[in-house]
């Protein structure tokens, strides 16, 4: 069953420079218990994707629908929308160490979420968030409790904003780049806990990331993002065993393989644009290794083959329309 | 051999009170050996807090050891040196960092930032001999030389890294120390700087000391490998031989943590390392990886092993010890 459905989605900001283009007309379903990876650099709009759906984007201009179950929730109002954020959809954030007030106990702040979201008194609150902080493996959690977020290591701290994330039983988790500040061993205990959760609470996850590594080992569904689009939509086998998309070919070629050792390791040329000034046609083709006449003057189609999209003019046929 | 340290510590004292009485020490790093010989590239690995920064700031004497001996083309700089000498070091050891939005002045124009270094050390007589030798490192890495008077603002992430190296090259170096100078750029553009990285290397001849915490780049730069974990070196060696025949647990741990890049066969559901790193304040008597160690045994917990093995791979594990 679809959870979330997010159609034709804009996110533009203006600024003294023209108008940033952040999310330009996106459109992917979340199913139930699907982890869905958002991939793609910096600038890419992944993570504004991710803000617009929780309603925390002030100050821009929106377009397109956000359905979670049968709520529009780009007409919520505030207050309504107050009450999915954090109870039904929660995010989780990339820098542990900047997401907690240093000023208050993680048991404060974890006991604040519960007592804003669930009819429950403070002492049943405090059991619930210790029994949520067992569940992803903090030791000595009656202890930590009480601690302070400076007093925790960095993955510690991603844990309990897991363990926050998931208190209210929400039924998507928005992560955003829940590793990337973490030590390889780290991450790799954070990415077995995420798969773990996963497969107990049965929530869907929406993970971005620019990590493909990260999307191998946790991923079932992989959009990949370029300057504001998706350009490429696959189940995470096909991704990886056929990528369409030359870009998402490109991706997965910028892994640094033993085998180069030696040699000059395969690039994209160039940089990702900037959000004011994107390219005409396929914002991708200045990049593109396999770039044609057509890519700079039109924009590609969403071009479906079996069970993937693609949008790049390679795939297009005329007969089809 | 250009640089030499034997036998560096590094301590830091750490202050708590009104009086800021020294309450305990942070040892950032144990008894560290290292040659760096001509046009080698040492790559250095470990996870953050095990020293690995430290070890580069006291090779580009930005940091002074707390003891142990650092020789400079066989001059003892340990210690206090005079000022020709301390010249001589710095025309000849040049340092990258991590975070090149930090790391160049945003009120200073390209050609002021790479200019600086031309000026401290008066190599060029003319204003315009310098702008053209500025122009033609600008090319070596891949700028244009139009850029000369635009302010570090204007460029990308990449481009400025591009601009850090150039400063770095600017007075023909024979160590550069690259303080992980790809983790803060995006993947398409990482490949492009470590290719840049490489050929340098290869046109002027000089040598790197490659700090960093992904081991497959680190693998991909380097010839000899150190691996670090809580101050002490765990292993070190020929890359090559590290990297196909790693000996220390932790050594292996690392390799197996990165993730496979294959949905089919995935792996990370299967590690079974727990924990973090302790406290580098307080760390255990024995071997530092002890408290996390899948495969210790009682002596690994009372007593710290040597690093012992030949010139192409030494390690510190008593697993290892016949």
């Amino acid at each position: 069953m679809t959870i979330l459905s997010v159609r034709n989605l804009k996110t533009y900001f203006k600024t003294f420079e023209g108008v940033v283009k952040a999310v330009d007309g996106i459109s992917f379903d979340l199913k139930e218990s699907e982890i869905l990876a958002l991939v793609g650099e910096s600038g890419c709009g992944k993570s504004i994707t991710a803000l617009t759906i929780m309603g925390l984007v002030k100050n821009a201009i929106f377009e397109g629908s956000i359905k979670y179950k049968d709520m529009e929730l780009t007409k919520l109002s505030n207050e309504e929308y107050r009450k999915i954020r954090g109870k039904k959809i929660s995010m989780i954030f990339q820098e542990p160490m900047a997401s907690f007030d240093p000023l208050y106990t993680v048991g404060q702040q974890m006991v604040e979420a519960t007592l804003t979201h669930l009819e429950v008194n403070e002492k049943e609150a405090r059991k619930i968030c210790i029994n949520m902080l067992k569940k992803v493996h903090i030791p000595l959690a009656e202890k930590r409790f009480d601690e302070y977020p400076h007093q925790m290591s960095g993955g510690m701290l991603q844990r309990i904003m897991i363990a926050m994330a998931l208190l209210t039983n929400p039924d998507i988790i928005i992560a955003d780049e829940p590793t990337t500040a973490l030590d390889v061993t780290i991450q790799a205990q954070v990415l077995k806990l995420f798969k773990e959760l996963q497969e107990t609470f049965k929530t869907s996850v929406i993970f971005i990331t620019h990590d493909l590594g990260v999307v191998a080992e946790l991923a079932d569904k992989v959009h990949v993002m370029y300057a504001g689009k998706i350009v490429e939509k696959a189940r995470v086998f096909d991704l990886f065993r056929n990528p369409l998309h030359p870009y998402t070919e490109a991706l997965l070629q910028s892994r640094v393989k033993k085998e180069y050792k030696g040699r000059p390791l395969p690039y994209i040329p160039g940089t990702v644009p900037a959000a004011t000034k994107f390219p005409t046609g396929c914002r991708f083709h200045p990049r593109c290794s396999k770039v044609m006449p057509i890519c700079s003057e039109k924009e590609p189609p969403e071009i479906l083959i079996d069970n993937s999209s693609v949008s790049c003019w390679l795939y297009f046929r005329s007969d089809e329309k | 051999m250009i640089l030499s340290l034997k036998g560096i510590k590094k301590y830091f004292p750490v202050r708590s009170g009104v009086f800021l009485q020294i309450i305990g020490w942070i040892k950032a790093l144990e008894e560290t050996d290292l040659d760096i010989g001509e046009n080698q590239t040492i790559g250095v690995v470990g996870e953050s807090g095990c020293g690995k920064t430290t070890l580069g700031k006291i090779v580009a004497r930005i940091l002074q050891p707390t003891s142990g001996k650092i020789t400079f083309e066989g001059i003892d700089i340990s210690r206090k040196i005079p000022k020709e000498i301390e010249k001589k070091f710095r025309k000849n050891v040049q340092m990258i960092f991590q975070d090149p939005f930090n790391s160049l002045d945003p009120r200073m124009t390209i050609s002021e930032i790479i200019g600086e270094p031309l000026e401290a050390h008066e190599i060029f007589s003319s204003k315009k001999e310098q702008e053209d030798y500025i122009k033609d490192l600008l090319g070596k890495v891949g700028l244009s030389s139009d850029y000369l008077s635009r302010y570090p603002h204007e460029f990308s992430g990449g481009q400025r890294q591009r601009i850090a190296i150039a400063r770095a090259i600017s007075l023909n170096p024979k160590l550069v120390v690259c303080d992980e100078p790809t983790s803060a750029l995006d993947v398409s553009v990482q490949s492009q700087i470590i290719n840049l990285l490489t050929r340098i290397r290869e046109e002027l001849r000089i040598s790197y000391l490659f700090i960093s915490h992904n081991l497959d780049v680190v693998y991909h730069m380097s010839d000899k490998l150190i691996v670090m974990y809580l101050g002490n070196t765990v292993e070190c060696g020929d890359a090559n031989e590290i990297f196909d025949n790693p000996l220390h647990p932790y050594t292996r741990v690392l390799m197996s943590s990165a993730p496979s890049w294959d949905p089919e066969n995935r792996k990370l559901h299967k590690i079974t390392l727990t924990g973090e790193p302790p406290n580098p304040m307080n760390p255990p008597p024995g071997c530092p990886f002890s408290t996390r160690c899948t495969l210790k045994i009682e002596r690994c917990e009372k007593e710290k092993p040597k690093l012992i093995g030949d010139e192409k791979h030494k390690v510190a594990c008593f697993l290892s010890e016949v």
